[in-house]
């Protein structure tokens, strides 16, 4: 009789063959390879430095403001020398990366804002408003300018301000497209600018409300490119990783070899724990490679940032083991991969664009992984700030390893 | 006698509604090969499966190796050699690969897997990928996988199924010498000439139920006609005459007509296996 095999040395026996077979299909070394080589260096071209710079349109003029607003302040005691203050007053030197554009009325700034009316800069300073539609020339030596924001002072703004009256509102008009990041900043520039004018904060409304800030707000805390999609490649790796997986896992089952391994010693559970643990380790040893390569471990956040990724690894092994259990046949499979993998796609874009993260978002499994993953790697984030995703993210992942493992447990044991 | 390898008393398993083993007993006894004769969908591969512990009896009870096959006993799997009737190989590993691989699974150290590639003419092919092997190559693979730790009992669902008749014959005598060795060997077919030149005894199954058990003599005995076919030279035609071998006159009739210059051909007319299913069934073996 053959001596009895432990189950450690039968899982050892299965999880040998699993590297085996994976090294010898060609799909899986492309995508390996394509994750190990051409992502790393795609990433090492992309910007290191983010673009702050900001044009920001203001109506009406600074100076048009100052001047209104002289006799009302001079009537109300201000003196000489206070009136020649407000005269140097300068608001985009004082701002830095600021480009300020005046416009005569807030009218004519709305239109430039919502794509009506064409802002030019000649290269004299002036600037010249054309109506395309119209079918206006474009102005000679000029240059277009790209205002999607801008400011409109109350007429009598400085005035009413030094009075103390209690309805002064400032508007800032915006581009739908905007993000929330420039939008934060111009709100920030205008009560600052408003408290410089008045000594005091005031009220400023958004006149286009129609975003949402999710998560914490990074006003003045911008990433660059290459900062940004950091995270963003790591998740791309896992899911890679996943399609790989899953093939791996649909192949064996497709061909049956699954049934001939279950007529020797081997059990179900030897079997589900072999591919659990492989797929688990060949997601987090890529992720990791990759984020070795691309940077991104810190002295400060590696454990948390490692311990995501685990959690992201088995998040993902779990969806493979249930899409490879599920398709009948290759279209099957694809189909699958799919419909799980692009909604666990969805909130890797809320790093790329911040502000696009709607509540349905954030209830997506993989949304704790990216946001605290973005966080640790990008923003400094802490243990203690991410207790929360971590806990959402563990019963997202209790779930999804359990559903996969189940759906697996099931094929096998029905083919 | 011998504790039989194999005991199965009142069988049962359905799909559903569908009752696919109807209640089937039977036994092997080790060194013996019993051909499970029947068409297709007649429960022989279900049968397989509840014996190798693939799934589990609806009903009855069956014992491999003295052990219940519902048990879910990992030592029954570690002693039973299975060749399925599909050609679940791993294609992108080599044959010796493949073996290697199963051999770890039955924790058999150093696997005799050269001289089982031997055995079954695969040697030299040994470090080559299965996926460029032909359909009979990877049958004899299949059959050597389900040898690889010198199984006490073989199931082999189907082994020749489609093959040319070299690599049929290769694949009978090595199950030939694997029960000569002491394996019992539950054979499925609907081939009634694998069945005959290799059973023992051949149990007929038919919507899930054996209709007949018994050795391949036995049952042509049982079933067929006791009569000669004498086949003469008449003229420009050939003639031909039955004598029944129970008839009183019989002998002297048949030396007669063999001392016959016209004589041709002499045949028994016992029925071949097809023939009997075809009578206990009425239907045929595809």
């Amino acid at each position: 009789m053959t001596r009895p095999v432990s189950r450690a040395a039968i899982i050892g026996a299965l999880l040998k063959k699993e590297l085996r077979a994976y090294a010898r299909d060609k799909i899986y070394l492309f995508l390996t390879l394509l994750v190990l080589i051409l992502i790393p260096v795609m990433f090492t071209f992309l910007p290191e430095t983010v673009d702050e710079d900001l044009t920001l349109a203001v109506s009406p003029s600074i100076s048009t403001l100052i001047e209104d607003a002289k006799d009302s302040l001079k009537a109300m005691g201000a003196t000489d020398a206070q009136l020649a203050e407000l005269d140097e007053t300068d608001l985009a030197e004082q701002e830095e990366g600021l480009l300020l554009i005046e416009f005569g009325n807030a009218e004519q700034m709305q239109q430039v804002i919502d794509g009506t009316l064409e802002a030019w800069r000649t290269n004299d300073g002036e600037i010249v408003l054309r109506d395309k539609e119209a079918g206006e020339a474009k102005p000679e030596n000029a240059q277009k300018l790209n205002i999607d924001i801008g400011i409109a002072f109350p007429q009598n703004f400085i005035a009413d301000v030094a009075a103390d009256k209690k309805d002064v509102t400032v508007t800032v008009y915006s581009d739908a497209n905007i993000g929330e990041e420039i939008r934060g900043a111009v709100e920030s520039f205008v009560r600052e600018a408003a408290y410089q004018l008045a000594g005091k904060e005031l009220p400023v409304t958004m006149a286009d409300e129609n975003s949402i800030i999710l998560g914490e707000d990074r006003v003045g805390n911008q990433a660059s490119l290459k900062d940004k999609l950091r995270p963003m490649v790591i998740f791309m790796v896992l899911l890679m990783e996943t399609f790989s997986m899953a093939s791996l896992i649909s192949t064996e089952v497709l061909q049956r070899t699954v049934t001939a391994v279950l007529v020797t010693p081997v059990r179900v559970s030897d079997f589900l724990i072999s591919k659990a643990v492989f797929g688990t380790v060949m997601c987090l040893g890529q992720g990791l490679f990759v984020l070795l390569v691309i940077g991104g471990l810190t002295a400060d956040n590696w454990s948390l940032v490692l311990t995501v990724l685990l959690m992201g690894a088995m998040m993902f092994t779990g969806v493979a083991l249930f899409v490879g259990a599920s398709g009948k046949d290759f279209m099957g499979q694809l189909f699958y991969s799919m419909l799980l993998t692009v909604p666990l796609l969805i909130p890797s874009f809320s790093v790329l664009f911040p502000g696009t993260a709607a509540a349905w978002v954030q209830v997506l499994p993989t949304y704790p992984i990216i946001d605290t993953l973005v966080g640790a790697m990008t923003y400094g984030q802490t243990w203690a700030d991410s207790l929360g995703s971590l806990a959402y993210a563990a019963a997202w992942l209790a779930v999804l390893f359990i559903a996969g493992l189940l759906q697996l447990r099931r094929k096998v044991q029905t083919l | 006698m011998t504790q039989p390898a194999i005991m199965v008393q009142g069988l049962r398993y359905s799909y559903g509604d569908l009752e696919a083993v109807k209640g089937i007993s039977f036994d092997v006894q080790p060194g013996e090969i019993l051909g499970f004769l029947g068409p297709n969908g007649a429960g022989k591969s279900t049968t397989i499966k509840m014996l190798t512990g693939q799934i589990t009896p609806k009903g009855g009870s069956a014992q491999v190796l003295g052990i219940d096959v519902a048990s879910d006993n990992p030592n029954l799997q570690a002693q039973i050699g299975v060749c399925f009737e599909e050609k679940n190989l791993y294609l992108n590993m080599s044959a010796k690969e493949n073996l290697d691989f199963y051999a770890s699974l039955f924790g058999i150290k150093n696997p005799e897997t050269m001289e089982i590639l031997r055995r079954v003419g695969l040697a030299e092919r040994a470090k080559d990928r299965v996926s460029t092997f032909s359909k009979g190559m990877r049958q004899r693979m299949m059959i050597s996988r389900s040898f690889i730790n010198k199984p006490k009992v073989l199931f082999l669902d189907e082994p020749t199924d489609g093959l040319d008749p070299v690599t049929s014959a290769q694949i009978r005598q090595t199950i030939k010498e694997e029960a000569e060795r002491g394996a019992a060997v539950l054979l499925t077919t609907h081939d009634m000439f694998e069945a005959d030149e290799l059973s023992d005894r051949i149990a007929f199954i038919n919507q899930g139920e054996i209709v007949a058990l018994d050795t391949a003599e036995n049952l042509k005995l049982k079933y067929g006609k006791r009569s000669v076919k004498i086949r003469l030279r008449d003229g420009e035609s050939v003639r031909e005459e039955h004598i029944g071998i129970d008839d009183p006159d019989a002998s002297a009739r048949m030396a007669e007509l063999a001392a016959s210059p016209n004589l041709l051909t002499i045949h028994t007319e016992e029925a071949t296996l097809e023939n009997i299913f075809i009578e206990l069934t009425g239907r045929g073996l595809e």
